[in-house]
This record gives structure tokens, sequence and C-alpha cells, in this order.
């Protein structure tokens, strides 16, 4: 095998099969939504600039937007972006600041709040968002 | 009890190239250590089985491997810390040689590349010894304890992905050095370390400091030279 493909295989047997702790799951979701919000920017550039190139495609986006899968993801890009914010900024604390509370007992207890606290600040979003979805695609709350 | 090992071989000596698992039933104790149980499987099952080991008792460093997924020196794990079946296979991210025994060349190789030696071609003040005090000592004392296992290195998903990262040990090991007193290349050190491959790499994933059998900070002794990198001043 290619070095390239020898440390992809590596990469990925580790990040599925090692039995890591909290912060081996943490890594790997800010990661993953730091990954999904850069597609999801990319996309959007995408779809925005045809307003300008392609009207008549413009309408057909939005459209796309509506549609319930993308307003499903929608919400879950809500708490991607919430998640990598607030893990970032307990990381750059730490790293910047606190070099000595990288400690097992800190990073566990940690890693547990910063998902606790997203979900938090995500639950309200997320209420808002699937009301208005309910409502304009599927006609409740009097829509 | 009886528990179940399940290890990994690979043995291109006999063309045995496709990795596979060897399951092994066996009556222990819960006091056991893994290693005891490798060493029943080699004097009484398989001779043919190969792993290092020396010490036997989580000094030398040479039996690092995973252990149900997750780094551990196999001379330091009982079998009541563990579930059966038991799942040994070699280090993450370095060539396997053969069963459970990888190639650490590369691994020492990152460590030699960061000048793991005191430098300092003064004369001493009297002639003959340098003098610290307790507090100069104790600024580095946590990373002396390093054993070279590799658990470290081999736990970090940057490593993983990418061989040249220096990786948490050499790091570990530049900060035995660039916080002692008495040594005179710290600058050195963090110049090597300002690198791609250097401590801008770590992601701060922390399964280093998980796996180290020696308890050290790993993690804390990283964020402590990334902050000596970029501040180009040890406090
Ligand atoms: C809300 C503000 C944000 C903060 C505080 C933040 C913070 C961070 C930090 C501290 C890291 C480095 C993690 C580490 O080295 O341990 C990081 C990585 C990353 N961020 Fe963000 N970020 C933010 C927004 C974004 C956005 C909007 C995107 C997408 C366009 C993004 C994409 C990424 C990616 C792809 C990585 C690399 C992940 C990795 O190497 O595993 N971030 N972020
Ligand atoms: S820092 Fe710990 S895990 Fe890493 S090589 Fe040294 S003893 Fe092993
Ligand atoms: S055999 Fe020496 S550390 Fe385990």
């Amino acid at each position: 095998m290619t070095p390239i493909l020898t440390s992809l295989r590596t990469t990925l047997t580790g990040y599925l099969r090692y039995r890591g702790r909290e912060g081996h799951y943490s890594f790997l979701m800010h990661r993953l939504t730091g990954l999904g919000t850069l597609l999801f920017l990319i996309i959007h550039i995408l779809d925005t600039a045809t307003v300008y190139f392609f009207p008549s495609l413009y309408e057909h986006a939005i459209a796309l937007y509506q549609s319930t899968p993308f307003m499903l993801g929608e919400i879950g890009l809500v708490f991607a972006v919430i998640y990598h914010g607030v893990n970032g900024l307990r990381i750059s604390v730490l790293d910047l600041r606190l070099p000595e509370k990288w400690t097992i007992a800190t990073q566990r207890g940690g890693v547990r709040m910063t998902f606790i606290l997203s979900t938090l600040m995500w639950l309200p979003a997320a209420g808002v968002m699937m009301y208005n979805m309910l409502q304009h695609n599927y006609g409740m709350f009097g829509g | 009890m009886q528990v179940t090992l399940r290890i990994f071989r690979y043995n291109p000596e006999i063309g045995r190239t496709k990795p596979t698992f060897d399951s092994y039933n066996l009556e222990v104790e819960p006091t056991d250590r893994i290693l005891d149980l490798m060493e029943e499987v080699k004097a009484y099952h398989d001779g043919t089985l190969s792993f290092r080991r020396s010490c036997a008792h989580g000094v030398c460093g040479s039996d690092a491997m995973r252990i149900n997924g997750s780094n551990k020196l196999a001379c330091k794990v009982l079998v009541q810390d563990v579930s059966s079946p038991i799942t040994l296979e070699p280090l993450l991210g370095l060539r396997v040689i053969k069963d459970l025994i990888v190639d650490m060349e590369p691994f020492m190789e990152s460590y030699r590349s960061i000048l793991p030696y005191m430098v300092n071609d003064d004369i001493p003040e009297d002639g003959k010894e340098r003098l610290q005090s307790p507090e100069e000592r104790a600024r580095f004392d946590d990373t002396t304890k390093c054993i070279l296992c590799a658990a470290c290195t081999t736990s970090c998903p940057s490593f993983w992905s990418n061989g040249e990262y220096v990786g948490p040990a050499a790091i570990v090991n530049a900060h035995r050095f660039i916080f002692d007193s008495r040594d005179k290349a710290a600058s050195e050190r963090l110049e090597i370390l300002n690198q791609r491959k250097g401590v801008w790499a770590c992601r701060t994933a922390f399964n280093c400091t998980e796996a180290c059998p020696r308890e050290i900070h790993v993690t804390q002794a990283i964020a402590e030279v990334k902050r000596a990198v970029f501040s180009g001043s040890l406090e």
C-alpha cells in the first residue's frame, strides 16, 4: 500500500477502534463539527452565488432549504456550531492560559460539561426551528 | 477463573502475512497480569508467539500494546481490570514486524530529533557541579519519569495521520530539558518544535495523558512547551 493509504487506514482504525476516554470522543466531535460546518459554508456560498449567476435556480435552492430533510440538517448544524464553539473555547483557555488544568479529572469532567452546556444552549434554538418547520411543512400550530 | 485471550498474529517469515487473531482459553487468577498470560501461551501453547518484555515491572517500557483497544503496559494490567475476551494488538501507527512487535525506529528517531540530553559547555562555577534549587528541579520533575514506552505517541490521532509528527513522547522529553535550569539548548529545541511536525500538530485529544503508564501530565507538558515556543520565554 502507498504511504497515504496506510496512514488513512491507520487514522480510520484509530478513530473507530481505539478505546479512548472522553477526550478521544471530544476530539472526534470537534473535528466532525468543524468539517461539517465548513462543508455547509461552502455549499451555502455556492447556493447564494446563484442569485447573481442563475437567478432562476436561486428560487429552487430556497425551496430546497425549506424541505424537511434540509431543515432537520440545519437544526443539527446549529448544534455543530455551538458545540464546536464552546469546545474550542474550552481548549483555548486550557491550552493558552491554564496548562496545569490539563489533568485527567478536569478533562473528563470538562468534556461532559461542554456537551451538557452545548445541548442546553442548542435546545431553545432547536425548539423554535422545529416549531417553524412543523408549521410550514406540515400545517401544524395553525400554519 | 476462565478467560479467553485473543492475540493479533502476523509473521511474514512463515508466510503468515494476513493479520489474524489466535484465541486461547486459559485458567487464570484474577490477580495475574496480562503479561503472565502471554508468557503462559508462549511456554505451553505456541512458542512462536513474539512480544517484547524485559523488566515485567513497568519500568523498562518494552511491553506497551493495545489491550482491549487502548494502550497499556501488559505487565501493569491485571486480569481483574479487563473483561474477557482480552484482545491484544500491537501499537497503532508503527510498522508491525512480527505479532506484537512493532518497529520502534521512527519513534526513537523523533526522540533523538529533540536533543534528549543536557547541552552545556560552560565550566561550572566551582569547576565541579552545577547546582540547582529544589524549585528548579521540581519544574521538570514530572517529565523525568518517561520510560519511552510509546503508549502516548501511538494513541495520538495526529500521529496516526502523520507519522512525521514527533509525537507526545518526544515533546515530553524535550520538556524535561527545556525547563532544566542547567541546560543551554532550550531555544534550539523550541525552534525544532516550532516546525509543522512539532507541537502545533497537537490537537489536545488527550489520549496520550490517559495512556501514560507513568501518569505523566503529557498534555500539560505539551501545552507548556507550546507556550514557550509562542512566547519565546521559559517564564
Ligand atoms: C465559534 C467560533 C469557533 C471557535 C471558538 C473555534 C475554535 C477552534 C479551535 C480552538 C480549534 C483547534 C482545536 C485544537 O487544536 O485542539 C478549531 C479547529 C477547527 N475548526 Fe474551529 N472554531 C470556531 C468556528 C469554526 C467554524 C465556523 C468552522 C467551519 C468553517 C470551523 C472549522 C474548524 C476545523 C475544520 C477545525 C480543525 C479540526 C481538527 O483539526 O480536528 N471552526 N476550532
Ligand atoms: S510519556 Fe508516558 S506514555 Fe509516553 S513514552 Fe513516556 S512513559 Fe510512555
Ligand atoms: S516489561 Fe518492562 S515495562 Fe512491562
